[in-house]
């Protein structure tokens, strides 16, 4: 009765310690960080586009934050310690890249909003 | 930009959300596992009526454990570190930098809970409520055990439940968590009801409504140590979680823990910052709704399943959810532990190093300021996963296990199979979820 218990405790966790293993962490290699992603922000009469959504890069991927806005401002990128990207009205690209795998978030703090959420994967 | 106030917590880049393979087989692990204790488990209540004690730990750690001098040192160990707590509170400066919003929202919240886990009831031995109260009592020639009343045990928890929800309503939803006045004027009012209450009611205040007493004792149940008729014991995690005491106010102490670690996983997935970017009515009042809704549903979840469990003549009815509610502190430690490992290692190793600097002045007082987290878990995000989905089926399974146990001395004998099912329906349903919301972050 006891072994069966512990058999079947143990049946268990190997099976999701198996699914696991089937993923791995190894990542890109050199020289195959992807193509640079476009993301397109818009700042018109006190609002942003995009409005929050989910973003999948690479590590080491190279960013185009492509912004166009009718006034100043600038957008923050939570990453460890946070990068603050100030802009003029008009328009500016920031080429950006994450090295840590993650979710980053990229906000305006003067609008108190969530442009987009990155998904930096290894 | 360091002196703006951020209507956001602390700690920057946040985990890679569990690979859906990996929340499924977690989700049905837990499902299959609860049957399979259902069906093969013993029959006869097993911990239930204190049938392991526990054996005898090794005779110098008793020794050492139980000596004056051990307690003194913990309660002069707690002083410290409020002393400290409460100079960066007053003098510091209003930045994240100040090291005061790490050690409340990490060190204190996360970093109890861990070492309860691991050590037993910390903030029992360390409190410096308790120590302050035990002081004036000492001066005005009282016993610190008993107050001027006597504590109602109709209350038991429910002001603890205040208490956390309070806390997590701070963290959580309340527009400014990180502002240092806001925070400060927290500790300031939790510090004054401590005092009062200690002064009014004595000891047994602390341990029923004191919410960080509660909450580490709670969690220390299922730590290996406890002391046994004076003697320190090392038991079975399933053996402590029996002996909670089944008081008023229980349900809600561990509703509001598990609805608020859901939230704070659930408000940050695109879903939720979608909504109440698009929504007409600001953010604060629908995370506070929020907050609440999930506090609530798990509380009224888990209340109806117990209701629905039938019971011998010997229990009324509704005293059911709070005999059963000690099966769910599994649940929430490993909830807990897969939620806030990587902030507490994180931000707890960048607390260090700011703790060291309090005041932004290029210090070193305790020799840390140059620390830096690694991010480890960062780097190994299967690793980080799998800890994650298998502390949550661990917890699952525990509180399948202790659930089951209560069932069998509550239980008619009729009953004593399908009795249990809606209470393990609600399990798998908060172990289910909570793993998708791990998935979503």
């Amino acid at each position: 009765m006891q072994r069966h218990r512990a058999g079947a405790v143990l049946a268990g966790l190997a099976l999701i310690a198996g699914l696991s293993a089937c993923g791995d962490d190894s990542g890109a290699k050199d020289g195959d960080k992807g193509d640079p992603v476009t993301i397109d922000i818009t700042f018109k009469d006190g609002s942003v586009t995009p409005n929050g959504d989910r973003i999948d890069v690479k590590v080491g991927q190279p960013i185009d934050l492509v912004v166009t806005a009718d006034e100043p401002g600038e957008i923050h990128m939570h990453t460890d310690p946070e990068q603050e990207l100030a802009y003029d009205a008009g328009t500016k690209t920031f080429k950006v890249e994450v090295d840590r795998p993650g979710v980053v978030v990229v906000e305006s703090h003067a609008l108190d909003k969530t442009i987009v959420s990155l998904k930096v994967e290894p | 930009m360091t002196g703006t106030v951020e209507a956001h917590g602390i700690g920057g880049q946040a985990d890679l959300p569990i690979p859906l393979e990996l929340a499924v087989s977690g989700a049905v692990a837990a499902l299959v596992l609860s049957f399979t204790v259902l069906i093969v488990a013993w029959r006869k209540p097993r911990y239930d009526g204190g049938g392991h004690p526990g054996r005898p730990a090794w005779h110098v750690l008793d020794t050492i454990t139980g000596s004056p001098a051990f307690h003194v040192a913990l309660r002069v160990l707690g002083i410290v570190l409020a002393l400290y707590t409460i100079m960066v509170a007053v003098a510091g400066q209003e930045t994240l930098t100040n090291p005061f919003f790490g050690i409340f929202y990490v060190w204190w919240w996360v970093g109890l809970v861990f070492a309860s886990a691991l050590f037993g009831p910390v903030w029992r031995a360390i409190s410096p409520v308790r120590t302050l109260s035990a002081g004036v009592a000492k001066l005005a020639g009282s016993d610190p055990d008993s107050g001027l009343f006597t504590y109602p045990a109709r209350l038991g928890h429910w002001p603890a439940a205040l208490g956390l929800f309070s806390f997590v309503w701070l963290e959580l939803a309340y527009k400014y968590p990180t502002e240092l006045g806001s925070v400060r004027f927290w500790c300031a009012v939790y510090l004054a009801a401590m005092l009062v209450g200690g002064a009014l009611f004595g000891n047994r205040f602390f341990e029923n409504a004191d919410p960080f007493e509660v909450y580490s004792s709670l969690i220390a149940k299922l730590s290996p140590w406890a002391r046994v008729d004076g003697r320190l014991v090392v038991r079975s995690p399933l053996a402590g979680l029996s002996t909670v005491d089944p008081r008023p106010g229980l349900v809600a102490v561990v509703a509001v823990l598990f609805g608020s670690t859901a939230f704070d996983s659930f408000r940050e997935s695109t879903f939720w910052v979608k909504t109440y970017q698009e929504a007409s009515i600001s953010k604060v009042w629908l995370d506070n709704a929020a907050l609440l809704t999930f506090c609530l549903t798990a509380g009224v979840l888990f209340t109806v399943a117990c209701l629905l469990t039938p019971s011998t003549a010997g229990t009324p009815h509704r005293e059911l959810p709070r005999r059963y509610a000690h099966s769910i502190v599994p649940i929430i430690l490993g909830y807990i532990l897969a939620h806030y490992l990587t902030l507490f290692v994180d931000v707890g190793t960048q607390t260090l190093a700011r703790a060291s600097d309090p005041f932004g002045k290029g210090w070193d007082m305790l020799g840390t300021a140059s620390v830096e987290p690694s991010y480890w878990f960062s780097y190994h995000p299967s690793v980080l996963a799998t800890i994650k989905v298998l502390a949550v089926v661990l917890g699952h399974i525990a509180a399948a296990v202790a659930a089951h146990d209560r069932a069998l001395s509550l239980l008619p004998k009729r009953d004593q199979l399908t009795g249990q099912l809606p209470l393990l329906v609600v399990m798998v349903g908060f172990t289910a979820g909570g793993l998708f919301l791990l998935f979503n972050a």
